[in-house]
């Protein structure tokens, strides 16, 4: 039911070819969002358990990844919401989730964890497209501190890879008297518990990439004639394709795990199930959009074409929250040092 | 999907595991003569039929137990994990024979299959037919109540230590070639069948080839209409992809465990590039093992396994390589002085797992037509 919801908003946000991202409704589609209730899967009910599971909010972040939404559904409504409902700012979340207001997270300079503040050095609010604020964390004597910045001041547009997320840059420093404190400090635990969730999503984001642009390229190769003949029924193309076909299902296999294990597993066996996944998703995403670019050949290099957008929007992803390379020395400790 | 287990399935994992500590053999995995390595591995086959083990999930009436194919997966898991000898792939050959054999044929092979009594190989591949099977010559001619097999097998793994073969032969050389053959079960004691081992590059006799010459079946030994080769063919492939069928995750993770030993002894898990390597295949061995039970999953809910086995296939023979490939780094000059040589042998062993049951290539061309690319 989820996948069918995403899959439908996906279709009347998602880009076609680049330019659309100029005429698209996000405000519409963020508006279906939140009428379907997708905004409010990481708050949290009643008995204090989260509206929607792993499993469910991974389904979403797929359906529209795979569709490029230009939408922070990640930011927002993912890694926000439950960063907020962790720290126990349950109307802070429940606020977020009507979809009138916006925040996200900001992230170091190299994009590969929350900023801790007050600090100099450049920090980036990613997937920021009409947030007003972001979530970073302050070091202190109980643990770390949930703090909310404006986004008013000191924040310019970055010119980043990612043409479907807004990147914002400040060069810092950033003082102590522009952030506020939201809820209370978290423990080690639910940071880690966080992580997890977030390296989840931004995989299930670019599996969803992923699969869309293999299934571009495979329906190009039905219609694309060369020297003749469809260019599908070249083997080396059919190759090709096949690679990239069970990278991202792999990618899929790993990633499907881990949203499961958000919620089912104790947070030590979920963050690895997620590091797991999303090294696995960011070892291929380069290569897999790379092929898709190729098999669309001269076209597919183009501006103007559908396929960087899909490349971009792995790259990125690639990144947030660590590379491959950051998630195998992390697996590695856990692995042979048992930390 | 809910990867964990049900309360019946975590019992009967804490109980196998019990088990496993109490009988796995002692240095089992030291033994360097093959003949006793066999040997071995057949007795470890009685052994886990007698405690229940063996083809859990087929109906009891032919020497199963009924249930989900689940249980098979956590005992490669657990045997995987507690370093037991390599369970015996009866999964392929027995879904064949049941799926095709008439009543009689079943309650007469498959329960000596699943108890170890007989052990099975696979005459599937020729000197000319490997990757396009459907060319075989070995013919098959119908002479009153007999067929007599002439021609030759390659590739027949374990036939010089099986009792009995799947074998494939041309019943109708007329006909296009995909729909001119049939199966035969087979015993491999017929006067005129002659096994010849092969030595692989591992050094090892892994494989045979093997000679039929003037063999009679009878033609109630014939498995499934005349004709109906190919697709008991395609099924038992399909089944010998699948994952729940091999043990191939266990002995991935128990390789893994080893090869991590080996960079812990020489002092290079210090190293980031080697603690990065190490992470990286026990990666690819955790996609490997979601992916089938993924398809596991599938499974369990009725459905029989499909090209998506391919991706699998795909996804075993890139593992199973990568890893050997980061032990030969890891010891470096050792495997190549004969310090090491067992590690250079398992690195041989490794390459044909990307081209028996079906080439990676052939593998690729399966999932292309899966996603409906041009012909």
């Amino acid at each position: 039911m989820l996948k069918d919801v995403a899959a439908q908003i996906a279709g009347s946000a998602g880009p076609s070819n680049p330019s659309d991202l100029n005429t698209l409704d996000r405000a519409a589609a963020w508006r279906s969002l939140a009428q379907a209730g997708l905004l409010a899967l990481r708050t949290r009910d009643d008995d204090g358990r989260p509206v929607g599971s792993g499993v469910e909010v991974a389904v979403v972040a797929e359906g529209l990844g795979a569709g490029l939404v230009p939408v922070p559904y990640l930011g927002s409504a993912v890694l926000a919401t439950e960063l907020l409902a962790l720290a126990g700012a349950h109307d802070e979340a429940e606020a977020l989730s009507e979809g009138d207001t916006r925040t996200t997270v900001l992230l170091d300079r190299d994009l590969s964890a929350l900023a801790v503040l007050p600090g100099d050095q450049t920090v980036y609010a990613w997937d920021a497209d009409g947030a007003a604020d972001a979530l970073a964390l302050t070091a202190g004597p109980d643990g770390h501190q949930v703090v909310r910045v404006s986004l008013d001041t000191g924040f310019a547009p970055a010119a980043g890879s990612d043409l479907t997320r807004t990147l914002l840059r400040s060069d810092g420093p950033i003082d102590g008297a522009r952030l506020t404190p939201v809820g209370s400090p978290l423990s080690a635990e639910a940071l880690l518990r966080w992580e997890a969730l977030a390296l989840t999503v931004i995989s299930a984001d670019i599996v969803g990439v992923m699969r869309a642009a293999v299934a571009r390229a495979v329906a190009y190769t039905k219609e694309r004639v060369q020297y003749g003949v469809l260019i599908g029924s070249f083997q080396a193309v059919q190759h090709l394709c096949a690679e990239a076909y069970v990278q991202a299902e792999a990618s899929a296999s790993a990633t499907n795990y881990a949203a499961w294990a958000v919620d089912e597993l104790d947070v030590a066996e979920a963050l690895l199930a997620a590091r797991t996944a999303k090294t696995q998703a960011a070892l291929v995403a380069r290569e897999v959009t790379e092929t898709v670019m190729q098999v669309f050949g001269g076209i597919g290099q183009t501006y103007e074409h559908i396929a960087h957008v899909h490349t971009r929007r792995a790259l990125t992803d690639r990144q947030v929250l660590g590379d491959e390379g950051v998630q195998l020395v992390r697996i590695a400790d856990v692995r042979l040092t048992g930390e | 999907m809910d990867y964990r287990d049900t309360p019946e399935e975590a019992e009967f994992r804490a109980t196998l595991r019990e088990w496993l500590t109490a009988t796995i053999p002692a240095g089992w995995d030291k033994i360097e003569d093959e003949e006793e390595s066999v040997r071995l591995r057949k007795d470890w086959h009685r052994t886990l039929y007698r405690a229940g083990y063996v083809g859990m999930s087929w109906p009891v009436e032919y020497g199963g137990r009924g249930l989900s194919p689940v249980y098979d997966a956590i005992l490669n898991e657990e045997s995987g994990n507690l370093g037991a000898p390599p369970l015996p792939s009866v999964g392929y050959i027995g879904r064949a024979i049941f799926m095709y054999a008439s009543e009689e044929q079943k309650r007469r092979f498959l329960p000596p299959l699943l108890s170890g009594e007989a052990s099975w190989c696979q005459g599937f591949s020729e000197p000319e037919a490997g990757s396009d099977l459907a060319s075989l010559r070995t013919a098959a001619r119908l002479d009153g109540d007999h067929y007599v097999v002439n021609g030759q097998k390659m590739w027949t793994s374990g036939g010089q230590y099986a009792d009995w073969c799947l074998l494939l032969a041309r019943t109708d050389p007329d006909v296009p070639k995909h729909k001119g053959i049939s199966a035969f079960l087979v015993s491999m004691t017929e006067p005129g069948v002659t096994v010849r081992p092969i030595v692989i590059a591992s050094g090892e006799a892994e494989t045979a080839e093997v000679f039929w010459d003037d063999v009679r079946i009878p033609v109630e030994q014939r498995l499934g209409a005349p004709g109906e080769g190919w697709r008991i063919a395609m099924t038992t492939v399909a089944y010998e992809r699948g994952p729940a069928d091999i043990g191939f995750i266990a002995n991935y993770r128990r390789t893994l465990r080893k090869v991590e030993g080996l960079a812990a002894e020489r002092g290079l898990l210090e190293k980031e590039e080697v603690r990065k390597a190490l992470a990286r295949a026990y990666v690819r061995g955790e996609v490997l093992r979601l992916n089938c039970m993924e398809q596991l999953s599938m499974r369990v809910s009725g459905r029989a396994p499909g090209p998506e086995g391919s991706v699998a296939k795909l996804l075993w023979a890139d593992a199973e390589q990568s890893l050997q490939h980061l032990a030969m780094d890891i010891l470096g000059a050792d495997e190549m002085t004969g310090v090491a040589a067992g590690w250079l042998s398992s690195y041989f062993t490794s390459r044909p797992v990307s081209v028996y049951g079906g080439s990676a290539q052939i593998q690729k061309n399966i999932i292309a037509r899966m996603l409906d690319m041009p012909r």
